[in-house]
Parts: C-alpha cells; sequence; structure tokens
C-alpha cells in the first residue's frame, strides 16, 4: 500500500520522503522551510513542536489565528498541512477544513508540505469515500493527487497553474 | 431560448459561419489548416485516456446502474439533496430554464453588490450563457480555467468540454495572451502558463463570488463534488464571499461512497488520470471558527426540459457525467472540432442533447452529420447508446432540408420508384453496367470513395445464357 502511494505520488510529479519518525520529520521540515521569508502552517501537522522548531530556526510563521491571514497568505513560500486520509490507488492525499486548518493553505502558497501518517493510508479511493461518507463531513475535503497542472495547452501537461507548483508529502512512521 | 420564447443567439458563440447548417460548418472547419494541425493534438487525449480506461473495464457497469438508480427516481432524489443542502445551510434555488437561473444568479450577484465574479469550467453556465449575462448586468466575469480564459479573451467559445481551447495552436495561444499583456511572450508553456497564473492570481483575491458548476451532488448527505486539475475550481471555492454552483438536475447521485466508482471512472475518460488532481467535496459553507471559504453558498438546480426526457428513450441521456470520451474518438468531431456544431455541447453527447434541450429548436440538422459508426457508444463510461440515439433524433426532430439533403430525397425517390418494377430494375441496371461507374453528378462522393465496379454481365443474363 505504501509503495503504490509513493509510486503513484511520484508520477504525479510530488516528491516524497519517508516513511519517517516524527524528530526526522521536523527536522526535514525545517530544512525545507528554513530560508524563506514567510511559511504558513496549519494547526493539523501531526509533528509536535513543529511550530517551536520553526520558530527557532528564525521562520516567519504565518498561522490560522492571525487576523490578517488572508491579506498576508499570498505572500507565503510555503504552506504546510497535515492530512485525514490517504489512497493509495489511485495514489491522493485528503486533506480538510477546520478550525485552525484554512483551505487556503495548500492552495496559495507555491510550495505545499504535507505531513501523511501511515496508518491513515487506504488502499483504494473507494475504500476511502466509504469511510468519510460514514463520519462527519467538513465543509471543505479536497483530495489532492499533486501539484497544479493543466493540459490546457496543446494537450501537453504543464504544472502550477493556479496552485502549488511543488507538493511534497512527508510519510510518518 | 430567451424567457420570452425567442431563439437566444450568444454572442461570440457562432464564429464559424452563422446561420449555415452543419453540413456547411463542417466544410469550413475541415479546410482550416490551423485547425487541423490544432486537432491533432487530440491523438495525443486518446492514446492516454483509452489506457486508463481499459483499467476498469468492470466499473462501467457499475457506474452505468449507479446512474441508472438515479434516473429511475430522479424527483425523490432531488427532493431528498435539497433537504440535505438546506439542512447544511445550503441555499437551494430550482430554476425551469437557462432564463430563470440567470435571474437566480444575477439576483445574488446584486443582493451582495458583486464587482468581480471568478468563474470555473462549467458547461452548465455556458448552457445558460451565464457569461453575457453578468457582463449585461456591468459585472466583470472572469474564466479562471486556462483554457476558458484563453476563449474569453479570443471572444471565443469553448470548442471541447475538458479542452476548451483544443482548437488552438500554441502560437495563437500566444498571440491571443500578448495581446492581454500588452507585451511580447514566448511561444513557451512555462512561460505562458506563469503569465497567466500572475494576471489570475490578482482576480482570485479581487473577486466577491465564485461561481461553479458540479459534477457529482450526493443526495444522502448534501454535498457538491467538483473535479479541476488547475486548482481554480478550489479558488473560486475558497476566496470570495459567496459561492454559487449551477447544477443540470442530473448530476445528482444518491449517496457521496458512489463518488469512489465514478471519480476514477470520470477522470480516466476524460484526461487518461487515474484520478483528476483536485477533486473539492463541499458539505456548507464555511463554519463557525475557520478561516475561509465562503460565508454564503447556493446551488440552483437548472432543468431546462431534462425532465421531460424522463420516461422516453432519451432518458439514458441524463446518464452522462460529460467526461468528453466521445468527442475524442468520434472521426467527426476529431476532424471538425466543437465550433462547427454552433451548440453549447458538441461531439456525439451534443448531437443528442442540443436538440433534446431546445425541443428541436436548436441542432436539429445535428444527428445528421454522424458516420453512425457508435465509436462514441463503445466509448462511453456509463453505457449510454449514442449511436443509437443519434439515429432514433433522425425520425423524431426532422431537420429542415439542405441543398445537399433536397438532392439525396430526389435520388432516393427516384431509385425506389424505379427498383420497384422488374423492368425498372433491368433498365436501371444495364444503365449502370452500360456507364462503367462514369456516373455524372457523383464527382463529389466519388472523390473520397471508390465507386464499386459493375459486373460486365448480370446474374440474370449469365442464367439467361447458360441455362435459357
Amino acid at each position: 500500500m505504501i509503495d503504490d502511494l509513493v509510486t503513484g505520488l511520484r508520477a504525479n510529479a510530488c516528491s516524497v520522503t519517508g516513511p519517517i519518525t516524527v524528530d526526522e520529520a521536523r527536522a526535514a521540515i525545517v530544512a525545507r522551510a528554513g530560508g524563506h521569508e514567510l511559511v504558513a502552517c496549519n494547526a493539523d501537522v501531526p509533528v509536535p513542536g513543529i511550530i517551536e522548531a520553526l520558530g527557532a530556526a528564525g521562520v516567519e510563521l504565518l498561522l490560522p489565528g492571525d487576523p490578517a491571514w488572508s491579506a498576508r497568505l499570498p505572500g507565503a513560500a510555503v504552506g504546510i498541512t497535515g492530512s485525514l486520509v490517504a489512497s493509495a490507488r489511485p495514489a491522493a492525499i485528503a486533506l480538510v477544513a477546520a478550525q485552525g486548518s484554512p483551505r487556503g493553505t495548500s492552495l496559495v502558497p507555491a510550495s505545499h508540505i504535507c505531513v501523511v501518517r501511515v496508518a491513515d493510508i487506504r488502499a483504494t479511493l473507494a475504500a476511502a469515500m466509504i469511510e468519510i461518507a460514514a463520519g462527519e463531513l467538513p465543509s471543505a475535503l479536497t483530495w489532492i493527487g499533486g501539484p497544479s497542472r493543466t493540459g490546457d495547452l496543446e494537450m501537453v501537461t504543464t504544472l502550477g497553474v493556479h496552485g502549488p507548483r511543488a507538493v511534497e508529502v512527508m510519510l510518518l512512521e | 431560448m430567451t424567457a420570452d420564447g425567442g431563439h437566444h443567439v450568444p454572442r461570440g458563440h457562432a464564429i464559424v459561419t452563422p446561420g449555415a447548417d452543419f453540413h456547411d460548418r463542417t466544410a469550413v472547419a475541415v479546410g482550416d489548416p490551423v485547425l487541423q494541425q490544432a486537432l491533432h493534438n487530440l491523438d495525443r487525449r486518446l492514446r492516454t485516456a483509452g489506457e486508463a480506461a481499459d483499467a476498469h473495464p468492470d466499473w462501467k457497469d457499475r457506474a452505468a446502474e449507479i446512474r441508472r438508480e438515479t434516473l429511475r427516481d430522479l424527483d425523490g432524489w432531488l427532493d431528498r439533496l435539497e433537504r440535505a443542502l438546506t439542512a447544511r445551510g445550503v441555499h437551494v434555488h430550482r430554476a425551469a430554464s437557462p432564463a430563470e437561473a440567470r435571474r437566480v444568479v444575477l439576483g445574488i450577484a446584486r443582493e451582495h453588490g458583486v464587482k468581480t465574479v471568478v468563474k470555473s469550467k462549467s458547461m452548465a453556465t455556458e448552457e445558460i450563457d451565464l457569461g453575457n449575462a453578468l457582463e449585461d448586468a456591468g459585472i466583470a466575469r472572469v474564466e479562471t480555467d486556462l483554457g476558458e480564459y484563453i476563449v474569453q479573451l479570443a471572444g471565443e467559445r469553448p470548442s471541447h468540454m475538458i479542452t476548451p481551447a483544443i482548437h488552438k495552436t500554441l502560437p495563437q495561444i500566444r498571440d491571443v495572451l500578448a495581446r492581454e499583456a500588452h507585451s511580447d511572450l514566448a511561444v513557451d508553456r512555462e512561460a505562458l502558463t506563469a503569465w497567466a497564473r500572475g494576471r489570475l492570481r490578482g482576480e482570485f483575491l479581487r473577486a466577491d463570488l465564485g461561481v461553479t458548476g458540479v459534477n457529482f451532488a450526493a443526495a444522502d448527505t448534501g454535498t457538491l463534488v467538483l473535479v479541476t486539475n488547475e486548482g481554480n475550481g478550489r479558488f473560486c471555492t475558497t476566496v470570495p464571499r459567496v459561492h454559487v454552483a449551477v447544477m443540470p438536475i442530473e448530476k445528482v447521485i444518491p449517496r457521496l461512497a458512489d463518488v469512489g466508482v465514478l471519480l476514477p471512472l470520470l477522470t480516466s475518460h476524460a484526461t487518461g488520470q487515474a484520478l483528476s488532481n483536485y477533486v473539492t467535496i463541499i458539505s456548507g459553507p464555511r463554519r463557525e471558527g475557520e478561516t475561509d471559504g465562503p460565508e454564503e453558498l447556493h446551488v440552483v438546480f437548472l432543468d431546462n426540459r431534462r425532465r421531460t426526457l424522463l420516461h422516453t428513450q432519451y432518458e439514458e441521456m441524463l446518464a452522462c457525467i460529460r467526461c468528453g470520451a466521445c468527442l475524442n474518438v468520434c472521426p467527426v468531431y476529431r476532424n471538425v472540432s466543437g465550433h462547427a456544431y454552433d451548440s453549447v455541447y458538441s461531439g456525439p453527447m451534443g448531437k443528442v442533447l442540443t436538440p433534446l434541450l431546445s425541443g428541436g429548436a436548436e441542432g436539429a440538422d445535428l444527428p445528421y452529420g454522424s458516420s453512425l459508426c457508435h465509436a462514441c457508444s463503445d466509448a462511453c463510461p456509463v453505457k449510454i447508446p449514442l449511436g443509437d440515439m443519434i439515429l432514433a433524433l433522425r425520425a423524431d426532430v426532422p431537420a429542415a432540408a439542405s441543398a445537399p439533403r433536397r438532392r439525396r430525397r430526389i435520388f432516393w425517390s427516384l431509385w425506389a420508384r424505379a427498383w420497384s418494377s422488374p423492368r425498372g430494375y433491368r433498365v436501371s441496371t444495364r444503365l449502370g453496367r452500360a456507364s462503367r461507374g462514369r456516373v455524372p453528378g457523383l464527382r463529389a462522393w466519388t472523390a473520397t470513395r471508390e465507386l464499386p465496379r459493375p459486373a460486365r454481365e448480370s446474374f440474370r443474363d449469365r442464367w439467361a445464357r447458360e441455362h435459357g
């Protein structure tokens, strides 16, 4: 299942790291986000202490509680989120909107980092959808396959139209 | 059709030869070398979509059954959907006609003092010609799907429901975007995409209203499902204060879990992707404590004669999930592209839907422009017998006779009379043999086909010679 997800996401032009430990994930996120001016981070990232670690690394953070969130988000270079569930076939990750987890974090910045727990991977989209439909539905749930893309220019895939140009998925043990 | 029943021709709609019939328009399209060059790109889609679609052979049966289960009780599922949406705080509007749907959307826009609308690609909003209605009301309308944006800037109409600018080559697209940019842009996909990204980003952040279609709406949970690749659909449902979704009534499905089957089938047939890049699953407006998403969510149920198709031989047309697979395989579409159809829906599904949704007032000649090869029926992921419907429509929707059709009718009536009597038959076959296949007035037909050469001696003559 993990292999299917990794292969599928890579085929969709995602970069994939892991499975790694929480400590490794924290270090990897800080390494990726460091050096960027503004980084947006949702509350649902399953890496304890990530906010403090980013702050200690000198990264300027934009958090969903910020009253100027919507105005500042277009200036963020990276958006960091968790995910509810992942589907191995077809390969995709599902994000949910909630308090502390705005929809825009995975959409507006040019780069998206998503942390997925291995235990949240399901074999198929159909299996994941049965589970999702049976539970409490969020105001918005988004399946994401990879970086934003279009086939509108002579039917050749071109990446980075409106959403992120780069998506990195970190699998957490 | 307009509200007063008059014929409504949207601006920029008939861009090939207004007033001419399908037969004439296809001739113009076939004679356009740049269009023909652009249409070669369809081969790319055909290959990838074919491979992906073959991955789910048994899913066609399941998907076809889900769609037919919906149609068996369309009104019941719609009522359930309306109740579930309302319980989630969604405003539901029912529009019998395109005019009514336009009125609803304009009313919402006025109520909120909307100045800019961002739209994601939707055939339903094309069907109700919403873009022009918004502009007539003084509201800026920005198409945000890259292909549709190109088509809007060019003052045209989409020519393919999945790839709206399939009729344009890359240099043509560069010219359209460079005119808007007031600067020189490179004939380079990355550069053109980057320019459009920057331009449309500003529009998203400015917009007060997002308008989208709906791919599926689940009756059990009151949930809307939107499929996009670029992320524009996500922007339209994330940034503006208000979101309006225009939903043709057949988009309802019984259960949200059904999308586990329908989504991969839709996207594999549409673009060859195992799943589209983004699937947005919406259950109500922004909730208390959430940072973004629309404060108000409206859904417009659009009928536009769809209910009149229930319990007729065309009912299954409402199973269509708008994947575009029938366009990609159609030998006619592949040679003429969408504009020749002079209707919102093109290709085989357009040949069926256009006359049906207009009560025969539009596209009555479309069913005649078909080789009846049934490639569309085979390609359809929900098993709609499109070829059979095209044939049936020839009987049910009589088209005004064009000049070539009149000539054909005269020919066939003479043939019928001649071959109704043994003498007429003998005389005509003798004439045919004597002509040695050189029949006057057939050049248009024989230019691309081989006229069968008649045998030197007929079977009757040989029988008489050998046994008589």
